[in-house]
């Protein structure tokens, strides 16, 4: 009998023992699911002072927007209320006495106040050309073109964003995360980069927007959380960029970073393009910060696109050094000569030199080719902007070279004369040529059996080759892509797509073209409306009438 | 006494007959001397909570609208809206998951007291195809709330089915009504949850009675001849008192962690971490660790040695009979939920 019961105690305990894991671990799991099911709004706990502070906005209905603001933000779950950013001692420059109260507030939290948390960023953030102070450094006589008024709401609005504040502190941490939610989803939104970066001189939202990225990001990016944190070198989770990750976001490899210079090369905004020196004891060289952004790049695309994508871009830059070096010849010379003068006052030239002044037709044509057309040209090509590389690029500073020496011959430049008269199409490319064969984007086989120069000299290849190369030995090109420059040149019938013949196919579309000019001749060229004209000036009709086409188009 | 007399002219029976019959079968059912203990008395509560199951789904027919347009609208009003809408459906989802653990408890019991030893062992399988019903009624009932978490769940529940030989494909696109997850799965599964499985899991329910009344609940093993007492009043009691208890526990987890409604499904897409509910975290798991088609099998194979069990365990007792081998079953059958559920809820 004592055994029967000593096995059914042991039955039991064993029944109880599982039993009671089964209902402890199962409800505890089931518990924790039923949890997750739930977005509850967080608690917000903060000190007794600044909830003083919100009752008093709310029920006087001072700014309650900004209280509806901060409980949103994560400060306010972290119970970071109002006076850890916006508390003062008795001397600081921007303290006040809450008329409510005897609390000193600070009017404006700045960079030294966020530092207090986040002394990385706010480090990062200083070091970075967003905190550069060139636009007060060199050219601060614009203001003269530009009165100050203009200015407050005009560039400082935006230039602010390198504030030297009277702490000391640099910068303005809210112009991107913006208060009082400090939202990150806000912060990464391209329209937030896109306040500053825009518009005629610098379109960079517009180029992303125009790019395979930014279309994405319109299609699916509503469904996007863009909240998500890059601190700890994870994959990015979305399916195509916005402006942060690839300029400050991390990745597998990289670390996230406010210091939105780590990874450009170039400084493709400034007059001339040239490989960036900013900040290299810390950052490195222009081919360090190339190798960051490019480990960007490779998180989705394969890394022989990438090396073919940027090289196309920096020989563009290059390209672009070329044009502007026509510009500048012929606006010096014409100063030199005294056909334009230069901005003066008191025995002293104004502004920066290269700028030279606003005032004559040639000036403006070579500030336009660089601050306006000759960025949308660069920075078209390094961020998938076709059409700002190409009609709002190229096309437009091609169209100011012609008025410059239109202007040059005018003033009775012989020089400029034969270049006007000339009928040569060379005439075009006054300048040295960049190129390399082929695209990023594929073969294509009959592209390239079209251009003029190609065909016109045999030795074009040899001669770009020699450009490439001297800007290699210069430095403005790494060794990695000269030797990717030249394995292209090696094997160039390949990438030009010359050794494939298409000609079938091609016969096919060429037949169907002669159609369709054929039709347009038909329908429209061979057309006259039998009316007569009503506009005759001395009783006889004009022909070769031209429109003159409006030149402002595309500037501000 | 005149209602009665009043009734039995409408229903010519014969009352004394119906008396004894009732006294027999429910009364003075003879229940064995161990189950005066509440530690064995509790066979019944999967029945308790299915009772509850079918009460509070009844009530949430009123509101729940099975089309994908409205579905999770639905649900959320119920949950926000209706007046205690939010304890009707909490019930509800918890009473699912209670009778889970329920039914992994009352079979620990019939594991380790080998209550399926001849001549029971049909009423085991019964038993687990009432498991098995169980699990598609929390299946196909968590894919009717139709937010994100619960849509890529029945996806990924169904898409088990592609692994099954030859009829897998044939079954997928039966229950899903086409190749995903569509408008069809909904209403399909709406029909099976509320249509098909109440029918079909009271039919293996009075079956899996009827079976334990015909031969009487199994004594202990080596207790046995120690007595019965009658059903009414003690077996009685002890049920109504688990139904209130089992209330207030299904109202407590309600308030305390009530069901949320989550983020509506958005079929095109794709959650970063996809789940099924936490019942089929085991399954899940294998599926994971293992090739598809291993996984499948072994599952299968699984699932074959639970319903045989008793069988296989006879076999065990003529050819080792010192050893308990249903003690070696009961702790690996245990043992293998609470890891893998425990693993496959900790990991993403």
């Amino acid at each position: 009998m004592k055994a029967k019961n000593d096995v059914l105690t042991g039955q039991k305990i064993l029944i109880g023992l599982f039993s009671f894991l089964l209902v402890a671990t199962l409800v505890i799991v089931a518990g924790v699911e039923m949890k997750k099911s739930i977005s509850e709004a967080p608690e917000i706990e903060i000190t007794a002072e600044s909830k003083q502070c919100i009752s008093c906005h709310d029920q006087k209905g001072i700014a309650p927007g900004v209280v509806e603001q901060w409980k949103m933000s994560k400060h306010a779950v972290q119970g970071i209320g109002c006076l850890e950013c916006h508390s003062a001692q008795k001397d600081d420059w921007d303290a006040f006495t809450c008329p409510e109260s005897d609390v000193l507030v600070a009017r404006h939290p700045t960079p030294k106040d966020c530092a207090e948390c986040h002394e990385q960023q706010v480090q990062e953030f200083a070091e970075s050309k967003h905190a550069h102070q060139f636009w007060v450094l060199k050219n601060a006589d614009r203001a003269i073109f530009e009165m100050p008024i203009a200015t407050r709401h005009g560039c400082e609005q935006c230039h602010n964003i390198g504030n030297i504040w009277p702490d000391k502190s640099v910068g303005e941490c809210d112009a991107c995360h913006t208060k009082h939610s400090f939202s990150k989803a806000v912060a990464r939104q391209p329209e937030t980069c896109g306040e500053c970066h825009m518009g005629p001189d610098h379109p960079h939202i517009e180029i992303y927007t125009e790019s395979k990225h930014g279309n994405i990001f319109k299609a699916k990016g509503k469904d996007w959380d863009m909240n998500y944190s890059t601190a700890d070198n994870q994959n990015i989770p979305i399916e195509a960029p916005v402006c942060t990750t690839c300029h400050m976001d991390g990745n597998e490899t990289q670390p996230m970073t406010h210091n939105v210079s780590a990874r450009l090369a170039w400084e493709s905004q400034a007059p001339w393009s040239y490989r960036t020196v900013w900040n290299e004891e810390k950052l490195g060289s222009w081919e360090k910060k190339r190798e960051r952004m490019e480990a960007i790049c490779k998180s989705c695309h394969a890394p022989d696109f990438v090396e073919m994508y940027m090289l196309t871009a920096d020989l563009v830059n290059l390209q672009y050094n070329e044009i502007r070096r026509f510009f500048v010849k012929w606006t010096k010379r014409l100063t030199e000569d005294g056909v334009i003068d230069r901005i003066q006052a008191d025995g002293k030239f104004l502004s920066n030199p290269v700028l030279n002044g606003w005032d004559e037709e040639p000036e403006k044509l070579m500030y336009y080719a660089w601050h306006h057309e000759g960025r949308r040209f660069r920075s078209g090509a390094l961020m998938m902007g076709a059409d700002f590389t190409q009609w709002h690029g190229i096309w437009e500073m091609q169209e100011d070279m012609i008025e410059l020496m239109k202007f040059a011959a005018e003033a009775g430049y012989k020089e400029a004369q034969v270049w006007v008269d000339t009928n040569d199409p060379t005439k075009f490319v006054p300048y040295a040529i960049y190129d390399v064969p082929g695209n990023a984007w594929g073969i294509n086989t009959r592209a390239n059996l079209t251009p003029y120069l190609y065909k016109k000299f045999p030795n074009y290849w040899e001669e770009v080759r020699k450009n490439v190369k001297a800007a290699f030995e210069r430095g403005l090109l790494s060794e990695k892509q000269w030797r990717y420059w030249e394995k292209r040149y090696q094997n160039k019938e390949y990438y030009l797509g010359t050794k494939f013949n298409t000609d079938d196919v091609f016969d096919i579309y060429s037949k169907r073209n002669d159609i369709d000019l054929e039709a347009m001749r038909k329908q429209v060229v061979e057309f006259e409306p039998p009316a007569k004209m009503f506009y005759m000036p001395k009783g006889k009709r004009i022909s070769g009438w031209k429109f003159n086409r409006s030149r402002t188009n595309g500037r501000h | 006494m005149r209602v009665k007399e009043w009734l039995l002219e409408r229903f010519p029976i014969d009352y004394q007959k119906f008396v004894e019959i009732n006294e027999k079968i429910f009364i003075k059912e003879p229940i064995p001397y161990h189950m005066k203990k509440w530690f064995y008395a509790m066979g019944a509560t999967p029945l308790i909570i299915f009772a509850f199951q079918v009460l509070t789904g009844i009530l949430l027919t009123f509101y729940y609208i099975p089309s994908p347009e409205m579905a999770y609208e639905s649900v959320r009003h119920i949950t926000e809206d209706v007046r205690f809408g939010f304890l009707i459906r909490g019930i509800h989802r918890w009473g699912s998951n209670l009778m889970v653990i329920a039914l992994f408890l009352h079979m620990v019991r019939v594991i380790f007291t080998r209550a399926y030893r001849p001549p029971r062992e049909l009423n085991w399988i019964i038993g687990v195809l009432l498991l098995l019903t169980t699990l598609t009624f929390a299946f196909t009932g968590y894919s009717l709330i139709y937010n994100q978490l619960s849509y890529w769940a029945t996806t990924v529940g169904t898409n088990f089915f592609k692994a099954v030989p030859l009829v897998g494909n044939t079954v997928l696109n039966f229950l899903r009504g086409g190749e995903n997850v569509n408008p069809n799965t909904l209403t399909r599964f709406f029909t099976i949850h509320i249509g098909l499985l109440p029918p079909v899991m009271t039919f293996l329910i009075f079956l899996h009675i009827l079976v334990l009344r015909l031969h009487g609940v199994a004594e202990i093993e080596g207790h046995e001849g120690e007595g019965h007492y009658p059903f009414y009043p003690s077996h009685f009691y002890k049920v109504i008192i688990a139904t209130l208890f089992l209330v207030t526990v299904m109202s407590a987890l309600s308030v305390v962690f009530p069901p949320g409604i989550g983020e509506p499904a958005t079929p095109d897409q794709t959650p970063i971490h996809i789940k099924p509910e936490w019942y089929f975290y085991p399954v899940y798991r294998i599926l994971k660790l293992l090739p598809l088609s291993v996984g499948i099998y072994s599952l299968v194979a699984g699932l074959i040695i639970l319903t045989f069990w008793p069988f296989i365990d006879e076999l065990f007792k003529q050819k080792m009979p010192k050893v308990k081998m249903n003690y070696v079953f009961g702790t690996l059958f245990v043992g293998v939920i609470l890891i893998l559920t425990v693993w496959e809820a900790m990991v993403f």
